[in-house]
């Protein structure tokens, strides 16, 4: 019976340390709960501010959001070409500080229901020690193009070492995984709606 | 008779704590996985039905200047495979150093149409290379590479069908035995293959 006992603990503490071991952040979002996203059809991504040492973090995220958004397939999306045409035609230097006026002229012009824009702030290995692994964290935001309002908007990190990585050596995801894993988290808080 | 008691009670111990070792490895391993690949294609358009493509030179966004093309070259040889015809690579850089498309990030819808009529082609590829390199992990090295592929209708520029997907990373053998990876290049076969699986 105490054989039995002991069984049952050892278990119990090896399910402990394997759920510690997986992520479970929660998201930090705001949807407008007055807003139907069904009524979005089409959506341009517009290019994302890259506030990372990697030149080409912006641009790796960015074809990955309109992978995912496509891959919903809720939306139909701009083809990235048509974008920076109509941001030049318009003369926008800056896309981090649009105004509402500049969001319905370009949502108008690409003939779209909203936009998405956002930033990539982290973007490459995080070390811990003698280890390291990726971390990505991304901002994302969409506003309607009728009203220039931010309708949805969200704050997302993963990656890093997480405790059966330092420990047992367990596999760390890729940076494309990790990449992959936050926007796809993140377009999840959108679908979910 | 105590003696045998005390070694069927080790052995049990044994088997016990074996099997909870495999478990736990089991879980450590699985705890990374469940990025599948998602693809799109577009309702109504069955893409059996392309057969002439036009493959555009790749967006590069890593630290290794060839990789666009190292990767376009397995697209295209991986499309004709399967039976598609493509347009020479050669004639398609010929033809928009005629368009003086400066940037493949600012094709546009009219640009797709004069890539069809001037080539005949149904359908245009365009694509990005975001890692192909030998990645550091935590305790080993292994192939990373990562590719977006979006195939566009030429008349109206419409999206057809998109694929993004990432392959690599070290198995379970690698990180804990030692065990002898794929290259880079057969890691790019692989991603290559199972994109244009969902096309054709």
């Amino acid at each position: 019976m105490n054989l039995c006992k002991k069984y049952i603990l050892t278990i119990v503490i090896l399910i402990t340390v394997m759920i510690s071991g997986c992520r479970g952040s929660v998201p930090l979002y705001y949807i407008d709960p007055n807003v139907d996203f069904s009524f979005f059809k089409n959506v341009a991504v517009l290019p994302l501010d890259n506030l990372t040492n990697n030149k080409a973090s912006a641009e790796i995220v960015r074809h990955m959001v309109i992978s995912e958004l496509l891959a919903t397939g809720l939306v139909n999306v701009v083809i990235p070409g048509e974008v920076m045409s109509a941001i030049n035609e318009l003369g926008i230097r800056n896309i981090s500080s649009l105004n509402k006026n500049q969001i319905k002229t370009l949502g108008n012009t690409l003939n779209v229901d909203a936009v998405i824009m956002g930033s990539v702030e982290q973007y490459g290995d995080i070390k811990s020690g003698s280890m390291s692994a990726p971390e990505v964290t991304i901002t994302l935001m969409m506003a309607d193009i009728a009203s220039g309002n931010i309708i949805w908007s969200i704050s997302l990190t993963r990656g890093g070492l997480d405790f059966m990585s330092r420990h047992f050596g367990a596999k760390t995801e890729t940076m494309s995984e990790v990449v992959q894993g936050v926007v796809r988290e993140a377009i999840q808080t959108l679908l979910a709606y | 008779m105590i003696k045998d008691t005390t070694i069927k009670e080790r052995r049990f111990f044994l088997i016990r704590a074996l099997s909870a070792f495999f478990i736990l490895m089991a879980c450590v391993s699985g705890c990374a996985f469940g990025n599948g690949m998602k693809h799109y294609t577009r309702p109504g358009v069955d893409t059996n039905s392309i057969d002439k493509i036009a493959v555009l030179p790749f967006e590069n966004f890593t630290s290794d200047k060839f990789s666009d093309e190292k990767i376009r070259s397995l697209v295209i040889i991986d499309l004709i495979s399967r039976g598609v015809d493509v347009i020479e690579p050669g004639e398609v850089r010929g033809l928009l150093k005629e368009m003086q498309l400066r940037s493949l990030n600012s094709i546009t819808s009219r640009h797709f149409k004069q890539i069809g009529e001037i080539l005949k082609v149904q359908a245009v590829m365009t694509g990005s290379v975001g890692v192909f390199k030998v990645s550091r992990g935590a305790t080993v090295s292994y192939p990373e590479v990562s590719i977006s592929l979006i195939l566009h209708e030429a008349e109206t520029s419409d999206i057809l069908w998109s694929a993004w997907h990432t392959t690599g990373g070290a198995g379970f053998w690698e990180r804990h035995f030692g065990a002898e990876g794929k290259t880079v290049d057969e890691t790019a076969k692989i991603l290559i293959d199972d994109i244009l699986d969902t096309l054709y």
